[in-house]
């Protein structure tokens, strides 16, 4: 919303307490704590199934947590989720747009849904359109563009509202090298403006990239918290793959490591078991 | 709930829907096209035809020599083609001169001559040789109607005697109901030349033989008699378009929405799942009201505009009245279209939920094209059939006002309760984010091995035995009293009980309160057994008496049919078997279940659970009674053994009652219908007793979260 500063106040923009979320008899998360802090970047690292979007859909408001407790810049979620929501960006792979809104339709759409006054919409749509480059398709209905500027303007709409935390799940699935590494860079240049990110990815280098701090999750568990040279001291090993294997590989021989090339000059892992 | 909020979604989604090409055809296309090309086509095809008929000159088989003179009067009547023998055989032409052949007689009853119709009477008759042979006739041979001149016509009518002729035809061919229809009626002009022959030649004084004449003229003005035609039709064509209007939008903003994804991005923005759902239900209305708009004002345009001066034209007032009207019906039916799609995982999912919602909707308005069907008291409570039969009576203006006012509150009801439903399933985020489970989880049906069931798994087990129990019964109608008894009782609520207790893995013991209770409780228990019934035969039937026929029907079943068996097979027929099947269930499995209501709503709704089941309303109140002294023994002392026992004392009891009846005439129930007032005291006297003793024994504790609240 208004400038970071003012989490100051708050030491924590983002905290989960002991959260459980159990769907049928399936535990998708268990006991799950962890913080965010002010101007911090997160990111929840874990094959898939771990719970990854289970987590952040709790901490985006989405799903109630079946125990736990969720606070967003000391708002309780749970209690008071409308306050809450204000101060969150939510953007995952799979967030999709309304097909027959233009993106400057849908941002107006989520601006009022959001309450922010008129004259500070509109300046800000104009803002997001010049800084994410989509003047080209800003009146153009969202069927009809391509899936890079699809991310762009769901990016758009995710940062629209100037919020304290962005809950990003999986931004960079699905798609292009081009596009995903636009927007690892837009996840950076939002980190050196000051903004506390939450991200969740299966590729490490990304993790490695970007986070000041890591939570290693694994069957809705975290094995590991803490920066990269706080568990590469951990566990003893190079890099964060290792680490990673270590920690989960005892009891998951079916993970299997794929190469999948270079990308800004880090190695990328993807963790994909059973696959 | 912000306003704002929900007029910013309403205007978003209306916009989206509005730029949706399919939503716009069913909206504003099919009914511009509909009106139009129903009513020009059908007028023109149905005139068409009708010319052409009226064109056609019938094709009349006659068969028998006799009575020329008949022929003769045919040929002058026109549009007659005679034709003698056509189509016989040489067997039926022998059988019609035989000079002893007669018309066979009819099946049913006939009228005598002269009633109805005079000299004419239209009945069926057995089967036999000359119907075959114009059966064969008229459906296969081109012949439109058979006339069958029998022997001896010729001498009747030149003697003062009944000649007859039979017309056979086919009534589902318009083409031979036309030739019995001109064919009756050169017969007609004949018998009345005839007539006036034999008054003339007896000196009678013309009419002698008509005597009355009875004339009959229509009332209805032309105003009513364009109404009724439009009353039949209108209310079903337009409440079956508006709700197609609705069908659309309901399934694209919710089903929809979710395999586009966009229910997740809505959802991560601070609004309320009550905002959202007000919004799209305001959209999905909105767009059901436009299209019953379109649909009313292109029916409007083209009843006046394309058929002028015709009697199909109302008033201004009706259209405006009958738009009024489509108001409530689509307010109803969006919300539960909205409540229903929200399922969905998908677009075609969606269809699939919609279409059997849609047809049972649409299928009480088409109900009122039926003659006779029209708006009363009971009628006025019929969701959606109620207001297709208030369209139907504005049209022939005859709607009384309680009635209109009976119909709006109801549907208000009925509206309110499916936007409640929408909204309480717009809260489940499974059901947002499209579970595969949702509709289990809404009822609370998972299953949840070593929990007693909850109230949904109680009520919606109730429907189904319910359902299994009435359908069973269709089947049993031929059985006797005593198999159909211990089919029901052990077929269709034993059965089932046990399968969902075993199925559901719900631990039988705590659900079905299967427990010995304390010897007090017993004792108690079979005072009230013994005694209960006082209050239902003295008190409760005295606000509701039963008719005789339901009476007898009861007495007949307590007696089992009235078979000579010895006392302790009824005893274990109608008091052992339904005390044990039905408390299970009941007392039981229900009981158990709703028990996390809190124990006062929970004895209120078991109760009335029981009464329903016994399906008349005049057992409804000393069922439920019944019911709620039986659910707090079981609730007091956890054990449904106390409600078996007292609950085959009281069967057994009647039973005895009605097997000898002698025996218990000191109770004076032999004097009226109902049980006089000192014994109904003493009994209830006795029931006190009985539910003191009940009362003494220590709450039982129930053991988990689901404990009962005093």
């Amino acid at each position: 919303m208004e400038d970071p500063a003012h989490l100051g106040q708050h030491l924590h923009v983002l905290q989960a307490d002991h959260l459980w979320k159990r769907f049928g008899d399936i535990d998708a998360v268990c006991d799950l704590s962890f913080d965010v802090r002010p101007g911090e970047v997160v990111g929840v690292l874990g094959p898939n199934g771990a719970g990854k979007t289970t987590t952040l859909r709790m901490l985006a408001g989405i799903l109630t947590p079946t125990r736990g407790r969720v606070a967003i810049a000391g708002v309780d979620l749970g209690r008071n989720p409308l306050d809450a929501k204000r101060h969150i960006g939510f953007l995952s792979g799979d967030t999709q747009l309304y097909q027959r809104l233009t993106p400057r339709e849908m941002l107006a759409y989520f601006g009022r849904l959001y309450t922010m006054d008129e004259a500070r919409l509109s300046r800000r749509i104009d803002e997001l359109v010049e800084q994410l480059d989509m003047a080209d398709f800003a009146s153009r209905p969202c069927g009809t563009l391509s899936s890079g500027q699809k991310q762009r303007a769901n990016i758009a709409r995710a940062f629209l509202h100037e919020p304290d935390v962005l809950i990003l799940d999986e931004p960079t699935a699905a798609l292009d090298v081009v596009t995903g590494q636009f927007i690892v860079e837009s996840i950076r240049r939002e980190r050196a403006a000051g903004r506390s990110i939450l991200f969740s990815t299966h590729i490490m280098g990304e993790a490695e990239y970007l986070c000041d701090r890591i939570v290693l999750l694994h069957r809705g568990r975290a094995i590991d918290i803490g920066t990269l040279p706080e568990l590469l001291a951990r566990s003893g090993c190079a890099n964060l793959t290792d680490t990673f294997l270590r920690h989960v590989g005892q009891d998951n021989a079916g993970i299997r490591i794929q190469e999948s090339g270079i990308r800004s000059g880090n190695s990328s892992v993807h963790l994909n078991p059973e696959s | 709930m912000r306003p704002s909020i929900i007029w910013t979604i309403f205007r978003k989604e209306l916009v989206e829907t509005l730029r949706d090409r399919r939503t716009l055809l069913m909206m504003i296309g099919l009914p511009v096209l509909l009106y139009p090309m129903m009513i020009i086509g059908i007028g023109w095809f149905q005139q068409s035809q009708t010319e052409k008929r009226e064109e056609r000159a019938s094709t009349i088989a006659v068969w028998g020599e006799d009575g020329g003179q008949v022929i003769d009067s045919l040929r002058t009547a026109g549009k007659l083609t005679l034709k003698r023998w056509a189509g016989a055989s040489n067997e039926i032409r022998n059988t019609l001169r035989d000079p002893a052949a007669r018309p066979a007689p009819p099946l049913v009853s006939s009228q005598p001559l002269g009633s109805g119709q005079r000299g004419s009477r239209s009945t069926t008759e057995p089967e036999n040789s000359v119907l075959a042979a114009a059966r064969t006739a008229v459906i296969g041979q081109g012949i439109d109607a058979v006339l069958i001149l029998w022997p001896g016509l010729a001498r009747s009518l030149e003697g003062d005697g009944v000649g007859s002729v039979s017309v056979y035809y086919d009534s589902v061919q318009p083409d031979s109901a036309l030739a019995r229809d001109r064919l009756v009626e050169g017969l007609g002009r004949y018998r009345t030349a005839l007539v006036e022959r034999r008054e003339r030649k007896h000196g009678l004084a013309p009419g002698f033989t008509l005597a009355l004449d009875v004339l009959q003229r229509n009332v209805a003005s032309e105003r009513r008699r364009g109404g009724e035609l439009l009353g039949m039709l209108l209310p079903s064509v337009l409440i079956v378009m508006s709700l197609l209007g609705g069908l659309y939008p309901a399934i694209d903003l919710t089903a929809g929405e979710k395999e586009r994804g966009t229910m997740q991005t809505l959802m991560c923005a601070p609004v309320g799942p009550q905002e959202i759902i007000l919004g799209k239900f305001l959209t999905v209305w909105t767009i059901a009201l436009i299209t019953a708009l379109v649909n009313v004002v292109s029916l409007a345009a083209t009843i006046t505009r394309l058929i002028p001066g015709t009697n199909l034209t109302l008033p201004l007032s009706s259209y405006v009245v009958t738009f009024a009207m489509l108001v409530p019906v689509t307010f109803i039916t969006s919300a539960l279209f909205l409540a229903v799609a929200a399922f969905a995982r998908d677009f075609k999912d969606g269809q699939n939920f919609l279409m059997p919602v849609y047809m049972v909707l649409a299928m009480p308005a088409v109900a009122t094209m039926l003659p006779g069907v029209q708006l009363t008291a009971t009628t006025a409570f019929l969701p959606v059939l109620n207001i297709a039969l208030l369209i139907k009576g504005l049209m022939l203006s005859e709607a009384a006002p309680d009635l209109v006012f009976l119909t709006l509150l109801s549907s208000l009801t009925y509206a309110g309760l499916a936007l409640l439903l929408a909204g309480r399933v717009f809260q489940q985020e499974q059901v947002l984010l499209g579970g595969q489970q949702s509709l289990v989880q809404l009822l609370g049906l998972e299953r949840r091995a070593g929990r007693v069931p909850g109230p949904a798994v109680a009520i919606v087990s109730f429907a189904i035995v319910l359902v299994v129990v009435f359908y069973g019964s269709l089947l049993l109608q031929q059985a006797g009293i005593v198999a159909t008894l211990l089919v029901t009782e052990y077929g269709f609520f034993l059965l089932p009980t046990l399968l969902i207790v075993f199925w559901l893995g719900f631990p039988a013991r705590d659900t079905l309160s299967l427990r010995v209770p304390p010897l007090r409780a017993l004792v108690g228990s079979a005072l009230l057994g013994l005694s209960a019934w006082t209050a239902a035969a003295g008190v409760l039937i005295r606000l509701l008496p039963p008719p005789d026929s339901l009476v007898r029907a009861l007495e007949r079943i307590l007696l089992l049919d009235g078979k000579p068996v010895p006392l302790w097979i009824v005893w274990l027929v109608i008091g052992v078997t339904p005390a044990i099947c039905e408390e299970l269930f009941f007392r039981g499995f229900v009981l158990s279940g709703l028990r996390r209501l809190g124990i006062v709503p929970a004895l209120l709704v078991s109760a009335l659970l029981f009464g329903l089941a016994h399906s008349s309303i005049y057992r409804l109140l000393p069922t439920a009674f019944l019911g709620l002294l039986l659910g707090y023994a079981v609730w007091r002392t956890g054990s449904v053994t106390c409600s078996i026992i007292a609950h085959a004392l009281n069967n057994a009891l009647m039973a005895t009652m009605v097997y000898a009846p002698t025996q218990f005439q000191w109770l004076g129930t032999a004097k009226g219908q109902f049980l006089p007032w000192k014994a109904t005291a003493i009994g209830c006297a006795i029931a006190g007793v009985g539910l003191l003793l009940v009362a003494s024994v220590p709450q039982f504790r129930y053991g988990e979260g689901a404990q009962a609240k005093p």
